[in-house]
């Protein structure tokens, strides 16, 4: 079949990863705007809140598609890298990276294992809270703890690290790479993790130095 | 020795028709009985056996790299010469073929040269078809540039890459048949022997250099496409494995040796620095186009260029041929700086090299201007020495580049062995005593793509071949030969390398005896004098040489020190052969021969033929034979560039 | 010219069965406008005249072109200089008491045959599998009847420029060869000559290149940064392009 065959090749697989990353990165944009009603006051956020969940089916496919995304992007990331480990574990003596700031490349994957964690741990507190708590209610008090918001803003600077070569990795995966557009890429590049980090992290930090606290 | 040069009757323009027509044919079911050992993987080489296999043959192929794109047809720079006139300036393939013929001064044979330049342009559509990036212009259509003193425009290149795109376009035809299942590919192989049986050429003897293997490959017919013999002087533009090891041993089993003196020194390379070099680079010779060589007027003068004003500085081109001045050809200008060096003139650590100097181009033209057409030159010429051409000129001084001489082969390119031809450089066929730049890719894909398949539909056509295997005598008896060398070159190895002599060392000694002695410009006494020592330096390396290791793995002391052998034997014939030219022609000048204004004298009364050696034994004095030349559609000119 | 004394430390081994391991030789008075080939030309001569095996290494045109030579040096493959090879680095970028670590090129598809000499075939054969225009010899239009844009020429004349030396694939931290194949593609994909078999190429050049055993591309950019040649990971982008409209369309 055309996309198994697609799918099992090298580049077929960096597909996936870009593909699923891709949407993830949409994923997060909406996400943000709709984090961003936190900064306004409780009320319009939880209002939000509510009529987002005033449909449940969409909220349902929304979830289900985000899950077998994460699933695709984690399962093939790792695959990946435990296949390119085996071509590149001690291969030299003296192992040299030529690239400036390759550090982001080179940990893909490991900070792709926090952003895992961290929605494990975000999901367990937001998703599955107590239904009778105000949703507004509950950030406040989950993020109000100071390591609690801690790890939330490390795991946004994981993720932040994470975009900041997977933004345009994804995109030379897709084949846009032009030198008229490349300015603009590496822009985008930095701007949008950067932007995820203001939003995420200021939410986080927002409680976390008390200036939520009369939330 | 019978020398049947087959030239086909027939006026000049119709006698490649008339061969074509008039040669035998195998149908096209029938060729896949018929098997070819292609020796070679460079411009002819890969050419032919892509060529042989698309048409139905069994095709074997050999190389010493460890892949068939790394021949050495890979560095060539320049361009491919081809008579399409699309600049419409004049040039036909008439044109083309006279200034081949006569850039040979007029030593090659008419025949052979006018079909060379008649299936020049068939060479730039297949290129083209294989999405070989040439040079375009803004409107799509090819490039050109005029190149080595031509007067018309008709040199296609790409970059300063043309060997390259040129070869990786017949790689990758190669490759294809390959693929196809029409092409063995045996990489990392050098041919040791050419096996005759019955007098005919029925295989080849290879050493696997991986393993140390010999091994015997059959076939119905072989051909030789190994490239020139440049490394006969160790140093040399050529690559580090170019070698005349497969011509050698063809020689030794029969095959007549054309010419073997005319060696092309290249007058703009980048000057030897020190003992430990260990080739020599070529600059391109479009650099002659605004760059003026100049030496001080004064011996031995030490200071910077700079600091020497004008008026203290020889333009020797420019004073002594003020018509073509800096653009003189290749041997003019390299027997000049020699001449120069030879005064005590010449510049730079070793005194062995001349100013070529960008100064007035730039003020003339501008800096950028200059850039733009020399800027990747500049930088490699940087690279290499650390100085910037764009701010002091640059050194050159001339290197051997290519050698004219080669296999003797008649119109088909067949030697005189039947059923061995010899394709590309490894051949004499086309360039005479001299070769035009941007010829030699031209000849090499001419042979291997347009010539090579007719010759040998031909040849299997019309003789009836018997079957024969590698447990045939002839086979058994080759590899025992081979065999044999190896263990007696390393006999030496047992008692250490105290006292003895390394492969490069008793090469350095070859090459510089050969490039005192027979070298840019050459005469009787020194001749003789080298003719003399040679021996000499032959028994030190079969007693004293030492080389490291055994043979049954790999061994690159022993891949050289098997080369510099067949060199140490060939030297002989190249002197002898220098020494029987009494006249001076293209780029042999023999010093005795000249006019009275120093300029190389050609004799056609006594000289207008190719000379061919024939391999006579181990102690025997190599026998010399002659194919007469004659000139029915030019007449021989003397050259002037005063 | 001035000289420099060095010590070189290289990798040895016998054969591709053989373990190999690092030995440390000393040079001295290297003259710093050598080549690094002859440099090791120089190790070789003094190692052949102590009755030690020299090293053995692939090398030819000594010019840069032929892309066979090669090895990681202190951990860079051809070394510190930028798009230079192996052969065209100069003593002069080393300075005096340097140590040089000197190992061959690796990758799962390229065996170790013996020190620094390896074996790059899988190279040939992801040509081999589809990386030409199929025209036989004979019968072709005339060249000035396929008109190309001097800009799309010199765009294929970047990607052809390709040596094939493999050092993309040594140097990259995944050993892929996407470089090199998109080298390749690219010059076919631009050229109006390689539309015929665009997409077939695209499909097979990829599947023989994982077959070969090379890695994924992770976008690490190491190739593009040791690459003698100065191919451009534009080339990668547009390998990428070219195979997913190949494979949802073909095949
Ligand atoms: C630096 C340089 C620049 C040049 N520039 C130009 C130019 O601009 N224009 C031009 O027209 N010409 C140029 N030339 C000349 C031209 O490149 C060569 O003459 C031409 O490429 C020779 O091609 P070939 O196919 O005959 O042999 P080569 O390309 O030399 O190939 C020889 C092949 O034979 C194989 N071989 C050799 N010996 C053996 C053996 N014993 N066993 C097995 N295999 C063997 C080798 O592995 C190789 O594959 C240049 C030459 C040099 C050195
Ligand atoms: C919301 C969370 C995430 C986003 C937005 C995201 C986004 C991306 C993007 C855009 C890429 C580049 C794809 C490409 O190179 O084509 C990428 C690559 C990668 N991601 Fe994520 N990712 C997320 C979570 C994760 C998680 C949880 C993991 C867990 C392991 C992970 C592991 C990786 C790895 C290993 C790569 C590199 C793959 C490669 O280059 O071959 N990511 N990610
Ligand atoms: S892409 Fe560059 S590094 Fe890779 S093989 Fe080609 S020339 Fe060498
Ligand atoms: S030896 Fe040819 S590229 Fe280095």
């Amino acid at each position: 079949m055309w996309f198994v065959r697609l799918l099992s090749s090298s580049i077929g697989k960096k597909l996936i990863m870009a593909t699923s990353g891709l949407l993830l990165v949409l994923f997060l944009m909406t996400h943000a705007a709709g984090n961003a009603t936190i900064f306004m006051s409780s009320d319009v956020f939880q209002g939000y809140a509510d009529e987002l969940h005033s449909h449940p089916l969409i909220v349902l496919i929304f979830s289900i598609s985000l899950l077998v995304l994460v699933l695709c992007h984690v399962a093939v990331g790792l695959y990946l890298f435990w296949e390119n480990r085996q071509v590149s574990t001690s291969r030299y003596i003296i192992t040299k990276r030529v690239v400036k700031n390759s550090f982001a490349s080179e940990t893909m994957p490991y900070t792709g294992l926090v952003v895992l964690l961290f929605l494990s741990v975000h999901i367990f507190g937001f998703t599955f809270s107590p239904k009778h708590v105000d949703i507004s209610v509950t950030v406040k008090n989950l993020l109000s703890n100071f390591f609690y918001s801690l790890f939330y803003v490390i795991a946004f600077i994981a993720l932040t690290i994470h975009l900041s070569h997977g933004f345009w990795s994804m995109l030379q995966t897709f084949g846009i790479n032009h030198p008229r557009y490349n300015t603009l890429i590496s822009r985008l590049t930095l701007g949008i993790p950067l932007f995820f980090l203001l939003i995420f992290g200021g939410v986080a930090l927002y409680f976390m130095t008390g200036l939520g606290a009369n939330y | 020795m019978e020398l049947n040069a087959r030239v086909p009757a027939g006026p000049l323009e119709k006698k490649w028709d008339n061969h074509r027509f008039s040669n035998k044919l195998v149908n096209p079911a029938n060729r896949r009985k018929y098997s070819a050992i292609v020796v070679g993987t460079g411009l002819a080489g890969a050419s032919a056996a892509a060529t042989l296999s698309e048409q139905g043959y069994q095709v074997k192929s050999f190389c010493i790299q460890d892949s068939p794109r790394r021949a050495h047809s890979i560095a060539a720079q320049g361009g491919i010469n081809a008579a399409k006139n699309y600049q419409n300036d004049g040039d036909s393939v008439f044109r083309l073929f006279y200034d081949t013929i006569k850039g040979g001064d007029f030593r090659s044979r008419e025949a052979n040269v006018y079909r060379l330049a008649q299936v020049s342009t068939e060479i730039i559509d297949q290129c083209v078809a294989q999405g070989v990036p040439f040079a375009r212009e803004y409107g799509g259509t090819l490039a050109n540039r005029s190149f080595g003193g031509a007067q018309v425009s008709r040199t296609f290149y790409a970059r300063g890459q043309t060997g390259q795109q040129l070869l990786l376009g017949a790689y990758g035809a190669l490759s294809r048949q390959i693929h196809a299942g029409g092409v063995e590919m045996f990489t990392r192989r050098e041919m040791m022997d050419v096996v005759v049986v019955d007098g005919r050429a029925r295989g080849i003897t290879t050493r696997n250099i991986m393993t140390g293997e010999i091994e015997s490959h059959v076939a119905d017919v072989v051909i030789l496409a190994t490239g020139g013999y440049g490394n006969v002087y160790f140093l040399s533009t050529n690559a580090m494995a170019s070698n005349v090891t497969a011509a050698w041993r063809a020689h030794k089993k029969g095959a007549g040796f054309a010419n073997p003196s005319f060696v092309q020194i290249h007058p703009t390379c980048i000057p030897v620095h020190g003992d430990y070099q260990s080739k020599l680079t070529l600059m391109s010779e479009s650099l002659r186009n605004d760059g003026r060589v100049w030496v001080p007027k004064k011996q031995g003068d030490k200071r910077l260029p700079a600091d020497i004003p004008e008026d203290e500085r020889d333009y020797y081109l420019e004073n002594k041929y003020p018509s073509f001045g800096n653009l003189v050809p290749r041997d003019v200008a390299s027997r000049n700086a020699k001449e120069q060096c030879d005064l005590g003139k010449g510049v730079g650590n070793t005194q062995l090299a001349v100013y070529l100097d960008f100064a007035e181009a730039i003020n003339r033209d501008g800096e950028a201007a200059i850039f733009k057409k020399y800027g990747n030159l500049f930088q490699m010429y940087e690279k290499i020495t650390d100085s910037n051409p764009m701010k002091e000129p640059m050194m050159i001084y001339p290197a051997v580049h290519y050698t004219m001489g080669g296999l003797w082969v008649d119109y088909d390119l067949m030697t005189n062995i039947p059923g061995l031809f010899a394709i590309g450089e490894c051949n004499f066929s086309d360039h005479g005593a001299n070769r035009l730049g941007a010829s030699a890719l031209m000849q090499g894909l001419a042979d291997g793509y347009f010539v090579i398949a007719t010759s040998i539909a031909h040849y299997l056509g019309t003789n009836k071949l018997e079957k024969v295997s590698e447990h045939e005598q002839d086979f058994i008896d080759s590899r025992r030969v081979v065999e044999d060398r190896i263990a007696k070159l390393l006999k030496n190895s047992a008692g250490g390398p105290a006292g003895k002599f390394t492969v490069d060392e008793i090469h350095k000694e070859l090459g510089k005896l050969m490039w005192d002695n027979c070298g840019m410009a050459r005469n009787k006494e020194d001749l003789e004098k080298a003719l003399k020592e040679l021996p000499a330096i032959k028994q030190k390396f079969w007693d004293y040489v030492y080389i490291p290791g055994d043979t049954k793995e790999i061994n690159q002391s022993l891949e050289r020190a098997g080369r510099l052998a067949d060199f140490l034997e060939f030297a002989e014939i190249m002197i002898r052969d220098a020494l029987t030219r009494g006249e001076s022609c293209g780029c042999h000048l023999r010093e005795e021969s000249q006019t009275e204004d120093n300029e190389a004298k050609r004799d056609d009364e006594n000289y207008s033929h190719v000379s061919v050696w024939e391999y006579a034994g181990q102690q025997e004095e190599p026998k010399l034979h002659i194919e007469p030349l004659s000139f029915e559609n030019v007449t021989p000119s003397q050259r002037s560039y005063k | 010219m001035s000289s420099i004394n060095l010590t070189l430390k290289i990798w040895r081994q016998q054969n591709s069965d053989a373990l190999g391991q690092l030995e440390t030789y000393t040079l001295d008075a290297i003259h710093t406008d050598m080549s690094f080939l002859e440099m090791l030309d120089v190790l070789n001569e003094k190692l052949t005249k102590e009755g030690q095996d020299p090293v053995a290494f692939d090398h030819d045109c000594r010019e840069g072109i032929c892309g066979m030579c090669g090895a990681i040096i202190d951990g860079v493959a051809h070394g510190p200089e930028k798009e230079v090879t192996l052969c065209q680095l100069h003593m002069r970028h080393f300075k005096d008491g340097d140590t040089i670590v000197i190992e061959p090129f690796r990758s799962r598809a390229y065996p170790v045959k013996r020190d620094l000499l390896i074996d790059r075939s899988a190279l040939d054969r992801i040509i081999q599998s589809g990386g030409y225009v199929s025209v036989n010899t004979g019968g072709t239009v005339d060249g000035n009847s396929i008109p190309i844009p001097s800009q799309q020429s010199e765009l294929a004349m970047d990607a052809a420029a390709c040596i094939g030396c493999g050092a993309c694939v040594a140097s990259c931290p995944n050993g892929a060869a996407m470089l090199f194949t998109s080298a390749k593609v690219s010059q076919l994909a631009l050229l109006p000559q390689g539309q015929v078999e665009r997409k077939q190429r695209a499909l097979a050049m990829v599947e023989q290149m994982d077959k070969e055993g090379f890695g994924n591309c992770t976008n690490a950019k190491e190739c593009e940064a040791v690459c003698p040649k100065g191919i451009s990971i534009r080339n990668i982008a547009r390998l990428n392009k070219e195979y997913l409209f190949a494979a949802m369309t073909e095949g």
